[in-house]
């Protein structure tokens, strides 16, 4: 058995006050102690493993600590605790639209972010043309990303994201973004994508998209992990705490 | 290193946007530091008549000492707000958090090289001969580099946590030029205080890049031993301090 996600007593903790800047000013004049007094943490004592094309829900209301955790496996956070080992290249369906540069065609978009992530000139070459029929944006391939509309932009990145052929993929709620057309072509390559072997970890709030793709759920709670099981008892606890709050 | 294509893109898409394509936008990374030279070169000679500062010609020298220092200013100014500016792509690709800082100052350091070109035609213009400790022309460079990834490691994450920074950065920037022996030498500054201004860390710095034109001999040590020391130093303060505060940044980026 290959573990492609290996998570130990996670922990990361965050400031109360998101008041995310301060100033010197305010650090020499009052002489304020910024971090333990009101921090908080966002995720804590969290410890799981995931296999080799596994299809994990990551199931939890807003503030729970879901896209955190995500963040902390694509890497682009670093954990106050605990340990996160992560076997392969991973590919972060995560703020899809920020990589691309607006001043940028997105000919050269397609270039930069493929690259940044790893592909060489020739594996860029190979996928480009794949790239640019999945986006749909045609004429617009010389165009400089800033008069894109977000639609076609997130369309552009996630074709960019999805074709970097990593065995891990992360998706941030990115499902929810465009049209019914291109939301049934996302469908699909994930389908393709998972068929494939992939290893999926999807965060969504849309039981739909949960019960489409994956088979085990995590539900997070204050940044506890309450539930490691199949995906129904994951949402069955999320919804049951939903519907506590409703009564 | 996969990194290097990395930071190879990075720098390529700076410079692209920098450039946007149009020759003009080549043309004011020469024009700027010529038209500062121009107006120190009027204002020092022509207006306040001070033929005894710096070397001769005059402009030349002011040129040697500027393109660094327009290399220095908008380094610190570009990779101070390099995990700003740049938050979506840090926030969303797992690369090295010190690459944002790299490729700022490795533009920057293509815009001085492409600026060269002035330094090299104004020499031919005066008929100023070189000799060959224009060898410490390359040396200044790569301690430069080091000295500004030191700096913008110290920078970077310290705008991201402080919003002043940036003003204490310009004042800095301001501040720092007039002490800098851009416009007058080393050698112009009274005895006394010719040590205090190897304290300086671009001092050592721009005495190597002109050494080539006005030769230093042995007088070469003090300049380079400052030089050497402040690059190295602060180089490794940097990587040092970086990695320390690094994940509290991210939380803040």
């Amino acid at each position: 058995m290959d573990t492609v996600i290996s998570v130990e007593n996670l922990g990361i903790r965050f400031n109360r006050n998101r008041k995310r800047k301060f100033s010197i000013r305010e650090m020499v004049l009052q002489n304020k102690n910024t971090t333990p007094k009101g921090s908080f943490w966002a995720l804590r004592n969290v410890s799981f493993n995931v296999k080799k094309g596994e299809a994990v829900g990551l199931v939890g209301a807003n503030g729970q600590g879901k896209s955190t955790l995500l963040r902390i496996i694509a890497g682009v956070l670093i954990p106050d605790e605990g340990k996160v080992e992560v076997n392969g290249g991973v590919a972060p369906v995560i703020e899809l639209t920020g990589g691309l540069k607006s001043d940028l065609t997105a000919r050269d978009n397609i270039w930069l972010v493929a690259g940044l992530h790893g592909l060489n000139r020739k594996q860029v070459a190979e996928k480009f043309d794949e790239i640019v029929e999945f986006s749909g944006i045609g004429d617009f391939l010389d165009t400089p990303v800033r008069h894109f509309s977000s639609g076609m932009r997130v369309r552009l990145g996630f074709s960019i994201v999805t074709s970097l052929d990593e065995p891990i993929l992360l998706v941030d709620e990115a499902l929810a973004v465009g049209d019914a057309e291109f939301k049934i072509k996302c469908y699909n390559r994930m389908e393709k994508l998972l068929k494939e072997g992939k290893t999926l970890f999807l965060v969504s709030h849309k039981e739909e998209d949960l019960n489409k793709f994956c088979t085990r759920g995590l539900y997070l709670k204050k940044g506890q992990l309450v539930i490691d099981g199949t995906l129904k008892e994951a949402l069955d606890a999320h919804l049951k705490e939903q519907g506590a709050l409703d009564d | 290193m996969k990194h290097l294509q990395a930071l190879r893109l990075l720098v390529f898409r700076d410079l692209q946007i920098r450039y946007a394509g149009t020759w003009l936008g080549y043309l004011w990374s020469l024009l700027d530091p010529l038209f500062m030279s121009l107006i120190y070169w009027l204002v020092f000679t022509v207006i306040l008549g001070a033929r005894g500062v710096g070397e001769q010609p005059y402009l030349l020298f002011l040129l040697a000492g500027i393109l660094p220092w327009v290399w220095l200013a908008s380094s610190l100014n570009d990779s101070s707000r390099a995990l700003i500016t740049e938050n979506r792509l840090v926030r969303s690709i797992a690369l090295p958090r010190a690459l944002w800082v790299i490729k700022s100052i490795t533009a920057k350091a293509m815009e001085f090289i492409f600026a060269l070109p002035i330094l090299i035609g104004l020499t031919i213009i005066f008929g100023k001969s070189v000799t060959w400790e224009l060898l410490w022309f390359p040396v200044a460079f790569i301690l430069q580099y080091l000295l500004l990834v030191g700096i913008g490691l110290l920078l970077a994450p310290l705008t991201v946590l402080a919003r002043d920074m940036k003003n204490i950065i310009r004042l800095v920037v301001r501040l720092g030029f007039y002490l800098t022996p851009i416009i007058y030498s080393v050698s112009d500054v009274p005895a006394q205080g010719q040590f205090l201004s190897y304290l300086n860390p671009m001092t050592g710095i721009v005495t190597l890049y002109r050494a080539g034109f006005w030769p230093q001999g042995t007088e070469i040590l003090y300049p380079l031993l400052s030089a050497v020391l402040w690059a190295l130093g602060l180089f490794a303060l940097g990587l040092f301090f970086f990695k320390k505060i690094e994940a509290t940044v991210l939380k803040e980026v």
